[in-house]
């Protein structure tokens, strides 16, 4: 009975977009975990004794060091630039982001260049004053080294999420806080860490993720991870199911995460929904407060992007004659096409899916929101086995019809573009979701439940009251979304079409086979457009009304 | 902020203006009537080999390969201006190539697969992915030890995975076997990158197969006892390392000390002039030697095209370009190495099927497990 | 009867309890009706389940002899032609006032939905405000905007949820009689609701309150006072 009631709420397009897009994620997971049950694993127990506790050993490693540091350097920076005002403040505002621009991979092989034995410094040391150098203070192919990098690089996502939140959200404890006569530090340890509490796991969890999806970086770092067990057990002993086994495995500690996520967040959201918002007032910093912060921010800025950029730029001039052709303007166009319609698609997919989640507060719209962060979890070269498999199955029958439109029976759907962006879409749906997710969160239901009143249905109110009033998150969400497909790599390089080049796929072309200075070129145009997007994001989230 | 916007846009157009400067890039890669460009390239071509050069085919061939050198790709269309024969590319990782041709099984639209390891090969023809070629041409191009005895695959070019040594701390008559690599007196100072790395894998193979698993697995033993550092970095790394004072020997592909040598970067030029060359067991089994090599996909639509690319780069015009470009060793036996590759000095090879390295390669995997190589 | 309820109740997806148990009301045409209750009681639920933004588990709603809710079928809030003035109004904050009023008026020609806008604000006392933007308004005005916005569209029900929360205690005496002229002038069925006597008694023809989920009719203030204690622990809103 209670069916009938509620049948006509669910009965609109946004429910049945949001099934097909829950089946078409679902998909390639499934396939991939059919097999698990299918294949015996041969090597597991080999597996098991030799391979797992070095990876559960690494990978902890990384992870407990990359969270903590990008907590103690993404909080400690959005602090600084939302309560004080110091020189080049309103640089490093949106300059603290750029790091996200360069992917781990490449600043990984930078960094090595920079300090390894033909690197600048250690040249410069023994060629103008003869020091030889112990290598031992100049190793970065370590896994503290790993740790670094990854924290330099990816902490953006904890500062850039705190930040949004302190600036709005906080001024009225803090200042009560300074009232109450405690110190800046005290405000910082005992106030602004434990409030913004729901915001700093957010973003951490992203950095977590990330970490656990990396290949490149620890594979050239010589840090065994799962993605490079993966791969190996994959690959190299041929064995998918045992591969699978590992994903599995790697799968239960990435709901581990977001288990900890949930529980950690409580039920705090990022933000206090309707409360009456007051941007928090900086206090100006003087004398050699104000230059200790500016340091501590011009270092950060520093090791995470300008010195890196320097070198990449240096070796661009070193090979440029070699290396520049033509063809970089397809490449470009090629990046460009791709990042730019799979992270369309994302913010449509996400849109549909968040909104359908807010409009009824079911399981059924809960288990749809989950959903999305499913390929955001697994590595990329996994889901890449699923897609492909999908897509030629749905290629298998449709011959037929290829037949009959007097096409020939081949592959179709499975050599397009559209399985490409496709596994754009699984992938980084997350990315979108999530800040269109806490747009609808921060606008709440009145202004939807107003327009339903005054006669429009869920669809007329979407374009004309919802879309309008979350256009920042879209914006956000699709630059996010842009800049994760630009820089992607396995997935690019796996299932894209004949004749295929983006970006990614020329620099890691070069780098793969340790031409580094011959992949600056494209990873700077990477980086430029990257940081132009970033800048843009910036811009919009500081116009955002509240 | 304005400022940094504008400054990053100019810098990007800067870019694209200096790479869009030449020609447009669209005309060349389609190229299926360029009968008038065939007469530049003609003359080079015709001497060396009638069947390939003359015969206008037509059509088009698709091509996965996990080769990607620049070098490759001037090949191809010198292919397509002699042939008319348009060439596709996916480029990949080997492995996910093959995992990509065994998913997409008979629909498959790929003609030819390209890998860089014998052992790969290998595995593509372990799983029916790849056919027969019976090819006059490419049995006298190819020797027979570089492809596969029913004509699954075939050799493109080779390179020796050989020792490099530190020419000032190195005494080079004390390292001339890989086994000497394990003796007590280079007690940390061997320097070779991780077993996940297959050209590692493939040399671990390459033992097993000559001397069987328990002897490999003693000398994998031996290298994690000698070895430097943790394994880590490329083959370059490596190198840099033995100049650096990290170690004394590494154990290293012939074509990254070719490309040392002919860097940008004087830096990197001193770091390979400061390494002397040993080819390993030249008194016993042999240096070890990979292929990178092709072959005729099962599935393939287009064989007729797909056999003329296969023979034209075996062809000594091809060869000569690979061996030039990428200091890699030619198969065709009429061609000779480039002038660094030379001065090396000729070597004796692993005589062995290089099939046996994609048959031993899981056991090498187990066994640098064992032993703990990183 | 206008406005029939039978037997509703209603649960929130996260509580154990019902909040609305075997709740009944008629109400009259035209008709000003008070529900009356402290937080939590459920008063605004039953807004909600009236005008269709929640679905009752069991019950029976209809309006003017139109069922909109039973065991069979389920009326869209959109189509139940229902007015309400939410409790913090819900202006559309990227519209103008005029826009804010034109957004329900489907339907009217351009013409038609200019004079619309022009007769509601003239009934609310808000004409020279069409062009401002509802930032630009006090929280008086904005409520005024809000009611002209649910009348615009003729609603055959007008909801006012606790409309003078919002509200300085000097300028809600004031509004309350304006608001009482207002709705008795368009002479539409109205349901609000409050936890404040005083509006109740000011307003309404008629007043409800709510404890516990079902409901309780009273006529006189008196009974209402021994029943209705002041102070009562809050409990979950």
């Amino acid at each position: 009975m209670k069916l009938f009631r509620k049948l006509p709420g669910y009965a609109n397009i946004w429910s049945w977009l949001s099934l097909m897009i829950v089946v078409l994620i679902l998909m390639p997971n499934i396939t991939i975990l059919l097999n698990f049950f299918t294949e015996k694993a041969e090597n597991w127990g080999h597996i098991q004794e030799f391979i797992l506790p070095d990876l559960l050993k690494n990978t902890s490693l990384l992870m407990v060091f990359t969270g903590v540091l990008s907590i103690l350097i993404g909080t400690s920076l959005a602090w600084l630039v939302s309560a004080y005002d110091f020189p080049m403040k309103r640089f490093f505002k949106w300059a603290l982001i750029l790091p996200l621009a360069i992917p781990p991979y490449i600043a990984g092989y930078t960094y090595n260049g920079i300090l390894n034995y033909t690197g600048v410094i250690q040249t410069t040391l023994r060629n103008q004053w003869g020091i030889e150098v112990d290598q031992k203070y100049f190793d970065i192919l370590t896994l503290p080294g790993a740790v670094f990098i990854f924290t330099l690089f990816l902490f953006p996502y904890v500062y850039t999420i705190t930040r949004a939140f302190l600036a709005n959200q906080s001024a009225s404890i803090v200042e009560n806080a300074r009232l109450l006569g405690r110190n800046a530090w005290e405000v910082y340890f005992r106030i602004v860490l434990p409030i913004s509490r729901g915001a700093i796991v957010g973003g951490v969890s992203l950095v977590l993720l990330e970490v656990l999806n990396d290949y490149g970086l620890v594979q050239y770092f010589g840090v065994p991870t799962f993605s490079t067990a993966i791969f190996q057990t994959w690959f190299g002993m041929n064995d998918l199911t045992s591969a699978i086994k590992l994903s599995a495995t790697l799968m239960f500690i990435v709901f581990g995460i977001l288990i900890l996520e949930k529980v950690l967040r409580g039920r705090k959201k990022y933000s206090y929904a309707s409360a009456k918002v007051r941007p928090l007032t900086p206090v100006r910093l003087k004398g050699v407060k104000a230059w200790t912060a500016f340091s501590y921010a011009f270092v950060i800025f520093s090791l995470g992007f300008l010195i890196p950029f320097i070198q990449l730029v240096d070796w661009m001039f070193l090979t440029f004659d070699k290396i520049a052709s033509p063809e970089f303007t397809s490449l470009l166009t090629n990046s460009l096409l791709v990042s730019f319609v799979g992270a369309a698609m994302i913010v449509v997919f996400a849109v549909i899916i968040a909104n359908f989640a807010r409009m009824h507060q079911s399981i059924v719209s809960k288990s749809a929101a989950r959903v999305t962060i499913l390929g955001y979890s697994i590595p990329g070269a996994v889901i890449a086995v699923g897609i492909s498999t999908v897509f030629i199955q749905i290629d298998q029958w449709l011959f037929g019809f290829y037949d009959w439109v007097g096409m020939d029976p081949t592959l179709v759907l499975s050599t397009s573009l559209f399985m490409l962006i496709s596994a754009y879409v699984i992938r980084f749906l997350a990315i979108g979701y999530n800040s269109i997710e806490s747009g609808f969160d921060k606008v709440g239901h009145q202004f939807t439940e107003a327009s339903r009143m005054l006669g429009m249905n869920v669809t007329q109110t979407f374009f004309k009251v919802d879309a309008r009033m979350i256009r920042g998150s879209l914006i956000s969400g699709f630059i996010l979304a842009f800049i994760e497909i630009l820089k992607e790599l396995p997935l690019t390089l796996i299932l894209r079409p004949f004749n295929f080049d983006t970006l990614s796929t020329k620099a890691f072309q070069y780098a793969s086979d340790e031409q580094i200075h011959e992949a600056s070129l494209a990873s700077i145009i990477i980086v430029i457009i990257s940081g132009i997007a970033i800048y843009i994001f910036h811009q919009v989230l500081e116009k955002e009304p509240n | 902020m304005k400022k940094w916007f504008l400054l990053s846009l100019v810098l990007l157009l800067s870019i694209l203006a200096a790479c869009g400067n030449t020609e447009d890039s669209e005309e060349q890669a389609d190229s299926t009537t360029d009968q008038e460009e065939t007469e530049q390239s003609g003359e080079s071509t015709e001497s060396e080999n009638e069947e390939a050069a003359t015969e206008k085919i037509g059509g088009e061939v698709n091509l996965y390969t996990g080769r990607h050198y620049e070098t490759d790709q001037e090949l191809y269309d010198t292919f397509t201006e002699q042939t008319g024969v348009k060439v596709n590319v996916i480029k990949g990782d080997d492995d996910e190539l093959i995992a990509r041709l065994a998913r997409e099984g008979e629909a498959s639209q790929a003609d030819l697969l390209i890998t860089a390891d014998a052992g790969r090969l290998y595995r593509a023809q372990s799983q029916d992915l790849l056919q027969s070629v019976d090819s006059d041409v490419l049995n006298e191009n190819v020797p027979e030890n570089l492809r596969e005895e029913n004509g699954q695959w075939f050799g493109l070019t080779k390179r020796a995975r050989i020792i490099a040594y530190n020419k000032e701390t190195v005494n080079a008559e004390d390292i001339q076997t890989y086994m000497d690599l394990t003796k007590d007196e280079f007690q940390d100072k061997v320097l070779i990158r991780s077993s996940s790395n297959i050209y590692n894998q493939s040399l671990l193979a390459s033992m097993i197969a000559l001397e069987g698993e328990e002897k490999a697995k003693e000398w994998a033993e031996g290298i994690v006892d000698n070895m430097a550092r943790d394994p880590k970095g490329g083959d370059r790394d490596q190198a840099k390392a033995v100049v650096a004072g990290e170690g004394d020997v590494a154990v290293m592909n012939t074509y990254y000390l070719g490309k040392l040598i002919n860097s940008e970067d004087p830096e990197e030029v001193k770091v390979g002039e400061q390494l002397g060359v040993i080819f390993p067991n030249q008194d016993s089994t042999g240096a070890h030697v990979n292929i990178s090599g092709i072959g005729m996909t099962a599935s393939s639509k287009n064989n007729e095209q797909a056999q003329a690319l296969m023979e034209f780069l075996t062809t000594e015009e091809a060869q000569k370009q690979f061996a030039e470009a990428n200091y890699e060793y030619p198969v065709n036996p009429n061609v000779e190495a480039s002038e660094l590759l030379q001065s090396w000095g000729e070597f004796k090879a692993q005589d062995i099927n290089l099939a046996e390295l994609g048959e031993n390669n899981d056991a090498a995997i187990k066994i640098m497990n064992e032993v703990g190589w990183k | 009867m206008y406005i029939q309820i039978k037997d509703l109740c209603f649960r929130y997806g996260n509580s154990k309890m019902n909040t609305i148990r075997n709740f009944n009301l008629s109400v009259n045409q035209g008709q000003i009706v008070s529900i009356l209750g402290e937080s939590g009681s459920g008063k605004s639920t039953i807004l909600r389940l009236l005008c269709g933004l929640e679905t009752p588990s069991q019950g029976v709603i209809s309006i003017g002899g139109k069922t909109v809710t039973d065991d069979r079928s389920f009326v869209l809030p959109e189509k139940r032609g229902i007015g309400m003035v939410f409790q913090d109004y819900a202006l559309f904050p990227h519209m103008t006032v005029a826009e804010n009023i034109q957004f329900g008026l489907k339907g009217f020609g351009r013409k038609a939905k200019k004079q619309r806008v022009e007769e509601v604000l003239d009934l609310v006392n808000m004409k020279d405000f069409s062009k401002r933007y509802p930032h630009e308004l006090s929280g008086g005005q904005q409520q005024r905007i809000a009611l002209a916005r649910a009348l615009a569209p003729k609603p055959s029900l007008l909801l006012l949820d606790e409309p003078f929360s919002n509200l300085d205690a000097d300028l809600q005496i004031k509004i309350r009689s304006e608001l009482r002229d207002i709705i008795k002038k368009t002479g539409i069925t109205s349901i609000f609701v409050t936890h404040d006597r005083e509006d109740s008694k000011a307003i309404a023809d008629r007043i409800i309150t709510m404890r516990d989920g079902s409901a309780y009719d009273w006529d006189s203030i008196c009974t209402i006072k021994s029943e209705f204690p002041e102070e009562q622990p809050m409990t979950i809103s």
